[in-house]
């Protein structure tokens, strides 16, 4: 079982030796259930850092956002960045290094395991509810979930309300740290890797079809999903015209050269194209943290096109995404033993 | 983006015309923006058409051309030729759209077909209304050419060049030059000595000023681009120096290791320190190193205490070798089919069923019998022998789908000389065809069947077995309809040629490709036959498709000639049309880096971003494909035309 107590004093130690510019974590949230991200500077406030299953984001997101900050800032401070990272979120750490994001000295990586758990699902939570409203989450022994409601506390299996991805997931373990809290188990084996996404391209593809057209009609554009991503890093995003960089050695031949590749608006071609495309820049960066379906306000499974396409990767070319920095990208690597011999 | 396009389409003959109305997209495309001339011609790359392009692009003040024709592979030289030097205009203003091979050819409903020509052809406009002006980028030459193999291929290819006045470094894997030649006994048709007409080249090889031969080495690692490669070779460790060696055989003598003799095919055994055979160049013996008992006086060192020469080192390391060079001849050579896939012909069962060389062998003077055809089992002479044609050739579902070319004519040949050796033997030849396409062959193989009277039995052999102590070969005889059962002293098999292991280890070193037998691809089947695709490497030898000796020596002395015209220039010229960052992109991911498979990109100044080496670069577009962040563009490729050409194909 996780510590917290050390969790604390470690940030803490480390604010107030000034190792370290920044540590982001989990503090409870005023406004729900879920823990809320924190970036903090000082040691008194490493207090406020907790780690239950309600700590559902991945804070990668957070060393990224940090790095645009810092250039907009234009800020000396070349100290590094600690962040709290579970196995999900160390993998995603992994992907950024090895896309030389930022170099390893830079972020402090403080390991945290699931362990036996991983986080939960406030959704199946509130379903399992019914009528009380979950105020706390703790880590109740190996395989289940202490809830604290306005109705007192009761125990309820955590596979019965962790999110799926944590169900799925292969590595609970974070594969990348300098410090690591919580015992290490890596195997959660709850659910047979991939099994949501096999389960569903097992239907036929008119079906499919048809799942995914109302799937993206309903989608608002409103970018949530790629703004929680920390693989969606790029300045200027492809899908949309406004975000065009300008340099000051942009020409003025680039600036009339600008392509709109999808329409702004909110049609279904135009969001199947803008997923499809997300999807495929995923492929092979996606560690399934899954946060872009949790922050959709229209709740489009987009966890199954990511995974499907990690599916692949793992399937076909045995890659998993984050599972060693020293690794060449997926798709810009090539092996002799890669299916395919035409390219032999 | 430019606004004077002229088109013109060509009819080909009949080739486009028939099935596309080349007419109406000559029309359609006058109609479209930008286009200020649009012409169609019956073959455009004629004198007359190229005259009128020349004549277009000058009168309307064109600043772009796009010629609807064949694939670019074949005229795109020309038509960009005339748009510079007839039209005074920037070759790089020109494109092709390809409505023959893509679109004529593999179409024949005529008004789809002249839909998809318009597509292909406005698109292709859209394109050259981007394009840049370009000039090529000149790269010095460096005038050395690195040989891959030491057989006939690579000796042939290496002394045209020496004589021609380059240097050459010539390396071979085995401790010998002279390759599979210098182990056979007599060559069809003319049946003159192998050895007696390859040694003298060996010769010539060792002492030639320009040549510097490397054997019991490899190349390791190949960087750099046409004219300037850059080689790291790694050469064994020999533990006798060349120089210092007398030959003298007292070595071999007290070694006390025995193993079998690859240049007799197993067929005898030779010691751990060895001369392969008495006209091996260098001239020298060697020490297998991974048949000694150790390299260590105090374990052995018998050798080094007889040889009075001294020439023995056991201290001797291997060495990196280090060369600039301009060119590459991979002449690699074949291996014979594996053995141990045929089971059903006894082999390595029986100790007679031998392959083709190792009967070579049995009929060499220098051979383990001493020119006798004896069997290896109880060095008696074979009084039938069966030959077996097309074993592991020919056969798609178990074996080699292809003719492995040699072995009709080779087969002829040893039962030829077996019956010269054995004259009151009977030879026997099982055969699906007889190829004796060549000059003197059909003769050759007439005069077996005649005056040899070897018995062809047209049909397969099923199995090779044993009984009571006789091996029994039972085959079919189709023109007879018969089944046919032999007692057979001696059985030898004509193995399917296939790429040698060197020459699947230089395909993967020198990244140049394969065709789907392994062996190595030409640039075009016909009309670039000693060329690989990759530019500056070349091809000769069994390397790159099953091959006679004349058809070898052919192929070595045409690679040289490509070699020499291509060193022969003080520059060479790049093409422009190479990848181009966006530093306002650009995040220094490192995944163009990784894809690029000419390692022109690293990661540099200013901010750790990609940078391009324009001289490396084959704009191949790899690297586009792979950044996310559109960083990447080649030049005359940009995305903006990519998206253009999509929306004209699409008609929005």
């Amino acid at each position: 079982m996780i510590d917290v107590a050390q969790l604390k004093a470690h940030a803490k130690g480390l604010l107030e030796k000034g190792t370290v510019r920044t540590v982001f974590g989990y503090r409870k949230s005023t406004a729900g259930l879920l823990a809320e991200p924190a970036g903090i500077t000082e040691a008194a406030q490493a207090d406020d850092l907790i780690f239950d299953p309600s700590c559902v984001q991945n804070l990668a997101l957070y060393l990224v956002n940090d790095k645009k900050h810092q250039a907009e800032k234009r800020s000396d401070d070349k100290r590094p960045v600690a962040v709290v990272a579970k196995g999900c979120d160390s993998r995603a750490i992994t992907v950024l290094l090895q896309e030389n994001h930022f170099p390893r000295e830079s972020v402090h990586v403080i390991g945290v395991s699931c362990e036996g758990t991983g986080v939960v699902d406030a959704s199946k939570l509130a379903r399992k509810l019914g009528n009380k409203k979950a105020l706390a989450v703790a880590f109740d022994g190996a395989d289940a979930f202490a809830v604290t409601t306005n109705e007192g506390t009761q125990s309820i299996a955590a596979a019965e309300v962790m999110a799926e991805r944590c169900l799925e997931c292969r590595s609970a373990h974070p594969t990348l740290s300098d410090v690591v809290f919580g015992e290490a188990k890596a195997e959660r084996g709850l659910h047979t890797p991939f099994q949501a996404v096999k389960a569903k391209i097992k239907e036929s593809e008119g079906d499919r079809w048809a799942y995914w057209s109302r799937q993206f009609d309903r989608c608002l554009r409103c970018y949530a999903c790629r703004s929680v991503c920390p693989m969606c890093y790029c300045d200027e995003c492809v899908v949309d015209s406004i975000n065009f960089v300008i340099a000051p050695d942009t020409t003025a031949e680039e600036k009339a050269e600008r392509i709109k590749w999808i329409e702004r608006s909110p049609a279904k071609s135009e969001s199947a194209m803008y997923h499809m495309v997300r999807a495929i820049h995923l492929a092979g960066r996606c560690i399934d943290c899954a946060e872009c379906e949790r922050v959709c306000p229209v709740n489009i499974p987009l966890r199954l096109l990511n995974t499907r396409l990690e599916m692949e990767a793992f399937e076909t070319f045995q890659y998993s995404p984050g599972s060693d920095p020293e690794l060449p990208t997926l798709t810009s690597s090539f092996r002799d033993t890669d299916p395919n011999s035409f390219i032999r | 983006m430019t606004k004077r396009t002229g088109v013109f389409v060509c009819h080909c003959g009949n080739n486009i015309a028939a099935t596309v109305d080349v007419v109406r997209v000559a029309e359609e495309l006058g109609r479209e923006e930008g286009v200020v001339y649009s012409k169609d011609y019956v073959y455009m790359c004629s004198d007359p058409g190229q005259s009128t392009m020349a004549k277009a692009i000058k009168e309307n003040k064109l600043d772009g051309v796009v010629v609807s024709c064949c694939s670019p592979t074949l005229h795109e030289k020309t038509f960009r030729d005339v748009t510079e030097e007839g039209g005074g205009l920037n070759s790089f203003r020109c494109e092709i759209a390809n409505i023959r091979e893509q679109c004529a050819w593999v179409h024949s409903d005529k008004p789809k077909a002249t839909e998809k020509a318009l597509k292909i052809t406005k698109a292709a406009v859209k394109r050259v209304q981007h394009n840049q002006s370009l000039t090529p980028i000149g790269v010095p030459v460096t005038r050395k050419v690195l040989v891959i193999g030491g057989g006939i291929a690579g000796i042939q290819a290496s002394l045209d060049l020496a004589n021609a006045g380059f240097e050459v470094i010539l390396v071979e894997k085995n401790p010998t030059v002279g390759g599979h030649m210098i182990q056979l006994s007599e060559t069809f048709p003319t049946l003159d000595c192998s050895q007696c007409i390859l040694s003298p080249k060996m010769v010539e090889i060792s002492k030639h000023k320009n040549i510097k031969l490397l054997t019991q080495a490899e190349v390791k690692e190949i960087s750099g681009f046409v004219g300037n490669f850059k080689a790291k070779i790694h050469q064994k460790a020999v533990y006798v120096d060349p120089e210092t060696c007398k030959i003298c055989d007292d070595c071999a003598k007290v070694c006390p290791t025995v193993v079998s003799n690859e240049y007799d095919v197993g067929l005898t055994s030779r010691r751990a320190i060895f001369i392969p055979f008495a006209q091996a160049i260098p001239a020298t013996y060697t020490l297998d190193e991974s048949a000694c008992l150790g390299l260590n006086p105090v374990v052995c060192g018998k050798c080094a205490e007889v040889c009075e020469a001294g020439a023995i080192n056991y201290d001797m390391r291997p060495k990196v070798i280090t060369e600039d060079i301009g060119a590459i001849i991979v002449a690699t050579g074949f291996d014979l089919y594996g053995k141990e896939n045929l089971g059903e012909y006894g082999m390595g069962k029986y100790s007679d069923v031998l392959d083709g060389l190792q009967f070579e062998r049995l009929c060499s003077a220098s051979g383990p019998t001493g020119g006798h055809v004896l069997r290896p089992s109880d060095h008696k002479e074979p009084k039938n022998v069966v030959f077996i044609q097309c074993a592991g050739s020919r056969d798609p579902e178990t074996h080699c789908a292809y003719c492995s070319k040699i072995c009709c004519m080779y087969t002829a040949k040893h039962a030829t000389l077996y019956k010269h050796h054995v004259p009151d033997g009977q030879a026997y030849v099982f055969y699906i065809d007889i190829r004796s396409g060549g000059k003197g062959y059909e003769e050759f193989v007439q005069r077996s069947m005649e005056r040899d009277e070897v018995m062809y039995l047209r049909g397969r052999v099923s199995k090779v077995y044993e009984k009571s102590g006789k091996m029994i070969v039972l085959g079919v005889d189709t023109i007879s309809g018969k089944n046919v059962e032999i007692e057979a002293d001696m059985v030898v098999l004509a193995l399917a040629m296939q790429p040698s292991q060197g020459t699947a280890d230089a395909a993967k070193t020198l990244k140049i490709g394969r065709d789907k037998d392994g062996f190595l691809a030409e640039a075009h089947p016909k009309l670039r036959p000693v060329e690989s695709v990759t530019g500056g490497i070349f091809l000769a030898g069994a390397a790159q498709a099953p091959k006679d000796i004349p058809e070898t020596v052919c192929q070595a002395s045409a690679a040289a000639s490509k070699v020499i015209q291509l060193l022969s220039k003080d520059e060479l010229m790049h093409s422009p049309t190479v990848a181009k960052v966006r530093l306002s992109h650009c995040t220094g991911c490192e995944m163009c880096v990784q894809a690029c498979p000419y390692g022109a990109i690293d990661l540099g100044a200013p901010s750790n971003k990609a940078r391009v080496n324009d001289v490396l670069c084959e704009g191949c577009g790899t690297c586009q494909a792979v950044c996310l962040r559109a960083a990447i563009d080649v030049k005359n490729v940009a995305q903006v035309q990519i998206h253009d050409m999509i929306n004209a194909c699409l008609g929005v």
